[in-house]
Order: C-alpha cells, then sequence, then structure tokens
C-alpha cells in the first residue's frame, strides 16, 4: 500500500510540475476555432518560431468549446489568451464587456496593413479604434447542378421567383430542389434567410444606419420572403429540410440528393471541390438569387484580437502581423481550403489563382462579386446581435415547422426583439 | 417442473422480442458509429445499399494523425490517476466510517452525497479562478484533483456500504488474535470487500472518464481530455462525421473489457453479497 501511494504521488507531481514550470516571456497562447485557416495557421506556428523566436501555442478548437473557453477567460480576466479569434458578429458585443484590446496602434504600424481589403478591416472599428485585424471574409453563393438544369431545360434562376418555378419542375423524390440553413441561430438559419429577407427589402429596424434601432422585423416585405423561404424548403427541399444545418446541407449537395444549395463559401468550396463531391463536376456556382429589393449576399469577417488582459500585448501584435501578413496567407490558401483571404495580393498570386480556378473556374471572381454586393451589417453589429439572431431564428423555425404560422413568427420576432433590447 | 403450456410459451415469446427489441434500441447508436466509422468520406451519407462496398479503413489511420490519441491518453492518465488516489484516500475512509464508533457519521454521509450531487456548474467558476491563480490550468495535477472531486464521494460513500456488511465480529476476530487495526483492515476486511472495492473504483474510473465538464474548463491543448477533443472534429463549416464515429468508438472501446471483467463484481456490490 506504501508503494502504491508513492507510485501515485510521484506520477502525480510528475506530471503536474513539467506543466506548472512551462511559461515562459517569449510565449503567447492562442486561441482559435476551426476552419481552413485557422488549421493552415496550426501547422505554420514553427515557422513564427523560427522567424520572431516567439513560441506561439495555437490552439484550433470547437466552436462552442472555444466559446466557454473564452468567456471564463474573457469573465475571469485570467490573462491566459494572448491573441483570440475574433468573429465580427461578436466584437461588438466583446468590445462592449469590454473584453478586447483596442489596436488602433499595433495596426497602424502593421507593414501589410494597407494590403489588408478595406470593407473587412473597417468592420472592426468601433468607436473609431480598431479591435482586431481581419484575416477571412466568407459571403454567400449559390451551387445548382447543371446537369438537372439542363436536362429540365431551364436557366440558372436570377430571382427568387425564378427559384420557385424553377424548383417546382426539377423537383422529384430522389433529388430535392433545394437546401438551405434551417436550425435556429444567428450563423445558421440567420446567415442564410437574411439574404432571402433583404432581397424582399426586409430588416432588422427602422433604420440602422440612421441608428433608428425601432425593430421592424414584422413586415409585409419580411412575410414575402418568409413565406418563399418557407414554400421552397417544405414543397421543394429534401426529406427533414425544417432541421438541416451547414452539414446536411454539405452532404446533401455532395451526395447528390440536390440541385440547389444556398450556402457560405466555407461550404460552397467543399461541395464544388472533386476531392469531396461525387457531383462536382456537375456542379455551378451562381450568386444568390435576387429580389425586389435587389441582391443581398451574406458576409461574415473573422480576425483576430488580443484580450483586455493579454500580458504581452507586444508579442500578440506581433503574432497577428505574421498571421495576416501576404506569405502567411498564401502558403495557407494553398495548403487548406481556404480562398477567402482577405490580405489582398494574395489573391494576385499564381499559384493561388491555378488552384481555386481547378476547384471551379469562376470561384476567385464569383466570390469577389458576392463580397462587392454584400452589406456590412448584413446581419447587424450590434452588441445584443448573437441574443437577437437567436431569437428571431426560433421563430423563424418555427414557422417553417409549422409550430406557429408565418405572420405570428414574425409578431413574436419582432416582440422577442423589443425584450432583448428592453424597449 | 417445468411450465410447457402455450401460454407460458407465448409469454416467454413476448418477453424475449421485447428484450431483443430493447437490445437493438440500445445498439443501434453503436452500430450506426460504426457503420460510419469505416464509411467512405464521399459515401458516409448513402444508404449503406446504395454502395455497400464503400468502405475504408483510411478513417481510422485518419484520426492516428490527429491529436486524439494523445487526448485518450490524457484521458486515461487523469480518470486512472484520479482513481487510484481516491481509492488510496476513500476505501480507508469508507472502513473508518463503516467500523469506528465516532459521531457525527451521519451529517458525514449527508455532506459526501451533497458533493457527489452538487452541479460541477455551481462552483466552477471559483474552481477555475482558483486554478489559474494556482497555475494549474492545463495541468494533470489540476484534472486529477478536479476529479477526485467526482471520484472520491462516491468511493468513500461505495466503500462506507461495503464495509458495513462485513461482520464486525470478523474484524475483531483478528484483533483478538493479535493483529493490529491496519493488519484487519488490510488482511481480512479488506479482501472481504473486495467486490464492493472492484465496483467502486470502475464505477469512479468510469466518472472520470465521461466527465466533459471539468476537462472543458480546465484544460488546454496540453491535457485535453478525449470526450472534448472529439468536439474538436465540429468546425466553422464542417463536421467530420467520420473521425467523431471513430473517436466515439475509441472512447467506448476500453469500457468494454473493463465492464467484462467487473461485471461480476459490480453485481454482487450492488446486492450487497459478502459471504462472512
Amino acid at each position: 500500500m506504501k508503494r502504491l501511494l508513492a507510485t501515485a504521488v510521484a506520477a502525480t507531481l510528475a506530471f503536474g510540475v513539467p506543466a506548472l514550470t512551462t511559461a515562459a516571456d517569449e510565449e503567447i497562447n492562442v486561441v482559435m476555432f476551426g476552419m481552413p485557416y485557422t488549421n493552415g495557421l496550426q501547422k505554420l506556428a514553427g515557422d513564427f518560431e523560427a522567424e520572431t523566436g516567439i513560441k506561439a501555442n495555437i490552439d484550433v478548437i470547437g466552436q462552442d468549446v472555444f466559446e466557454n473557453r473564452i468567456t471564463l477567460s474573457f469573465t475571469g480576466a485570467t490573462g491566459d489568451i494572448d491573441v483570440v479569434h475574433t468573429p465580427v458578429i461578436q466584437v461588438q458585443r466583446w468590445v462592449a464587456a469590454n473584453w478586447l484590446k483596442p489596436i488602433t496602434a499595433e495596426v497602424d504600424a502593421m507593414a501589410v496593413k494597407s494590403d489588408i481589403m478595406a470593407g473587412p478591416l473597417d468592420a472592426y472599428v468601433i468607436n473609431g479604434e480598431q479591435w482586431a485585424v481581419p484575416y477571412m471574409a466568407a459571403t454567400g453563393l449559390m451551387t445548382y447542378r447543371k446537369d438537372i438544369l439542363e436536362e429540365a431545360g431551364v436557366d440558372v434562376p436570377d430571382t427568387w421567383e425564378d427559384m420557385l418555378s424553377v424548383a417546382a419542375k426539377i423537383h422529384n423524390d430522389e433529388t430535392a430542389a433545394i437546401a438551405m440553413r434551417a436550425v435556429p441561430g444567428q450563423g445558421f438559419n440567420m446567415f442564410i434567410f437574411p439574404m432571402v429577407m433583404r432581397a424582399y427589402g426586409g430588416k432588422f429596424f427602422e433604420d440602422y444606419t440612421g441608428g433608428d434601432l425601432t425593430p421592424a422585423i414584422n413586415s409585409p416585405e419580411t412575410l414575402e420572403a418568409l413565406n418563399v423561404y418557407m414554400k421552397l424548403l417544405n414543397e421543394y427541399g429534401p426529406q427533414g429540410a425544417g432541421n438541416f444545418n451547414f452539414a446536411e446541407v454539405n452532404a446533401a449537395a455532395q451526395n447528390g440528393q440536390i440541385a440547389f444549395a444556398l450556402e457560405g463559401t466555407g461550404v460552397v468550396a467543399q461541395i464544388v471541390d472533386p476531392a469531396k463531391s461525387k457531383f462536382a463536376d456537375k456542379t455551378g456556382i451562381a450568386l444568390p438569387p435576387a429580389g425586389p429589393a435587389g441582391r443581398s449576399p451574406a458576409i461574415a469577417v473573422h480576425g483576430l484580437g488580443i484580450p483586455a488582459s493579454a500580458k504581452n500585448p507586444e508579442l500578440s501584435a506581433r503574432f497577428i502581423e505574421w498571421a495576416v501578413s501576404t506569405e502567411t496567407m498564401t502558403k495557407i490558401a494553398l495548403s487548406e481550403s481556404f480562398s477567402n483571404f482577405t490580405t489582398g495580393p494574395v489573391a494576385q498570386n499564381p499559384e493561388v489563382i491555378e488552384k481555386y480556378s481547378k476547384v471551379h473556374p469562376d470561384f476567385l471572381t464569383m466570390q469577389a462579386d458576392a463580397l462587392n454586393l454584400a452589406i456590412g451589417h448584413y446581419r447587424p453589429l450590434l452588441p445584443d446581435w448573437p441574443a437577437l439572431g437567436q431569437a428571431i431564428g426560433e421563430n423563424i423555425n418555427a414557422a417553417l415547422n409549422g409550430l406557429v404560422s408565418p405572420e405570428e413568427a414574425l409578431e413574436g420576432a419582432e416582440q422577442d426583439m423589443k425584450d432583448i433590447l428592453g424597449m | 417442473m417445468i411450465d410447457r403450456s402455450p401460454e407460458f410459451r407465448v409469454k416467454k415469446g413476448l418477453g424475449v422480442t421485447m428484450m431483443l427489441l430493447l437490445l437493438l434500441f440500445a445498439a443501434i447508436p453503436t452500430l450506426w458509429a460504426l457503420l460510419l466509422s469505416v464509411r467512405a468520406p464521399d459515401s458516409i451519407f448513402e444508404p449503406i445499399w446504395e454502395s455497400p462496398l464503400a468502405l475504408t479503413l483510411d478513417n481510422f489511420f485518419k484520426i492516428t494523425r490527429s491529436d486524439f490519441p494523445s487526448a485518450l491518453m490524457n484521458s486515461f492518465i487523469t480518470a486512472g490517476s484520479s482513481t487510484l488516489l481516491a481509492m488510496l484516500v476513500g476505501v480507508p475512509a469508507g472502513f473508518a466510517l463503516a467500523k469506528s464508533r465516532v459521531s457525527g457519521k451521519f451529517v458525514a454521509s449527508w455532506i459526501l452525497l451533497l458533493l457527489r450531487m452538487a452541479p460541477p456548474v455551481g462552483f466552477v467558476i471559483p474552481l477555475f479562478l482558483a486554478y489559474v491563480n494556482a497555475g494549474l490550468i492545463d495541468t494533470y495535477t489540476g484534472l486529477i484533483f478536479a476529479y477526485m472531486t467526482l471520484t472520491l464521494p462516491l468511493i468513500v460513500w461505495s466503500m462506507w456500504n461495503s464495509f458495513a456488511q462485513v461482520p464486525d465480529e470478523l474484524i475483531e476476530a483478528a484483533i483478538m488474535d493479535g493483529a493490529s487495526l491496519a493488519k484487519a483492515f488490510l488482511l481480512v476486511a479488506l479482501p472481504a470487500a473486495r467486490p464492493g472495492a472492484v465496483a467502486a473504483a470502475i464505477l469512479g474510473f468510469l466518472v472520470a472518464w465521461n466527465d466533459f465538464f471539468y476537462a472543458l474548463i480546465i484544460t488546454r491543448s496540453g491535457t485535453t481530455t478525449a470526450p472534448v477533443a472529439v468536439m474538436n472534429f465540429i468546425s466553422y463549416d464542417s463536421v467530420d462525421w467520420a473521425s467523431i464515429a471513430v473517436a466515439s468508438i475509441a472512447l467506448t472501446l476500453p469500457i468494454l473489457p473493463l465492464m467484462a471483467i467487473a461485471n461480476r463484481y459490480i453485481v454482487q456490490s450492488l446486492s450487497g453479497a459478502v459471504k462472512g
């Protein structure tokens, strides 16, 4: 028994002590959630250390795990994170909670600043301060099955009205016409549905850009859009379409179970990738359909920020500058499925151009067109947006699944918005 | 007399059918995971009858190149160490509580139960802050001690019950024959309570092995355990179902031999049988 006890204590100390004594000055902890860029960056950590002598512990984790870890770290001001993955959709909330450090001076001093696309960079300016540096701007595109459209003798739908008539012609038991994200969430159905809503002239607030934040989602325009979204998914969607998320849409498209998918570029890149999809060579891409109010592709910007409690912000800023540099971005664009980089010169690299035109000849240009059309506040840039998006998304999903009528869903969404905003 | 009446046969048939249905219901998720784990990535969502030969072992090789194997090792180290330490402390504690004539046992039992029942979310923030200040975040030591808050009450409570069923006369006889209390405990009481001890160790190990919450909060890349590492296969714009299936099988596999070996002891322990 004594020997057992001694072994156990020795083992515990042996496991614990090295980990307790690893903290060195020239070392930073980077926490990000998994996506092609972050996976690629993690593999390049050695390059950063070779160039700067700073050891970067890059943790790439699942998004749910990430949310939990950073919330605890930020609320406890623990200083255990030096660089944090900062989605633009969260940055308002984080800034309001004093979780981030303003980095205007640090970014101004970065040589790479002039190469970073202005739109995504500006998305991180709040109250005149820069709070993060973008590395990726995803947008929304539509994929379509060329063979199915040819067989039916129809063109690629340019508007949502066209989409309804094309869907009616091509939908059958074997291949459903269309799938879109339906699961409630600000990054799930509320990443996709506003592409329909804004095309019909629907909006979240009376006058967002003018500063009038009176909820205005319960409008005839949004109702019309919701009816189109519901009709497409309920009548021309695959079985269980009311519970699809990006993974199911991706799988259905890769598996030939749908003709159209409206998705973020990260998923679209997988649908048209011959290494991942059996139907890649039969799949075309197009801009999202337009409506009476025009075309409004989604936009999602991700970047790197420095937590307010970071102990060594100078090292953090050096890491960010390296991470968004043309050289690092180009390496990742070549090694991963990462086409939505925000450092401009990467797009001029011949190897990058060759790689993505092999995946799909129109991919890079179509993505640039969609980004040009996208409005920065596609999803409102507000501290309360995560809660608002969740509440609206739940009402939209309830209507889609027949739990409430579309009218009730929009009334409910507007009331929820008022409750969240304290109106 | 064996009942061979038609009525009995119908009842037995119904019973067996019901058992098989329940077994199938319980086994479907595992079977599904097994199937997913050997499907080629581009056929993973196809019904098996459409491409029955689209099978591959690549998913298993792929996961060996990820961080998951080291996470699995972390799970073994932390669950194993916390169980071992909890047994070293908990078994003598259970013996003392069962056999000593001290007052306050009732209160002690309630405190232990409360510790066992308290949801970790109730004390996670103070624990997290204490760990940050003590430098215990992302260390085996930190996770092992956190797991002991789960395993120790379970083991003490369970061993208390097991030792209570060992007749006092056995221990008294050993002491009358000249054995010290420690010897009486080690050579008489412990062997008599062996089924309970094995069951307690296994249940304690399983509680720590299956933990997600503590590992989520107090580990980082250095000590991530397998249940948390599984979540890392869900990324921003893709879900690696095949790796999740392989990982969930890898998480279940070590438990199966443990359960097979310990089955007898757990049944004995739960039914309270001690032959004295």
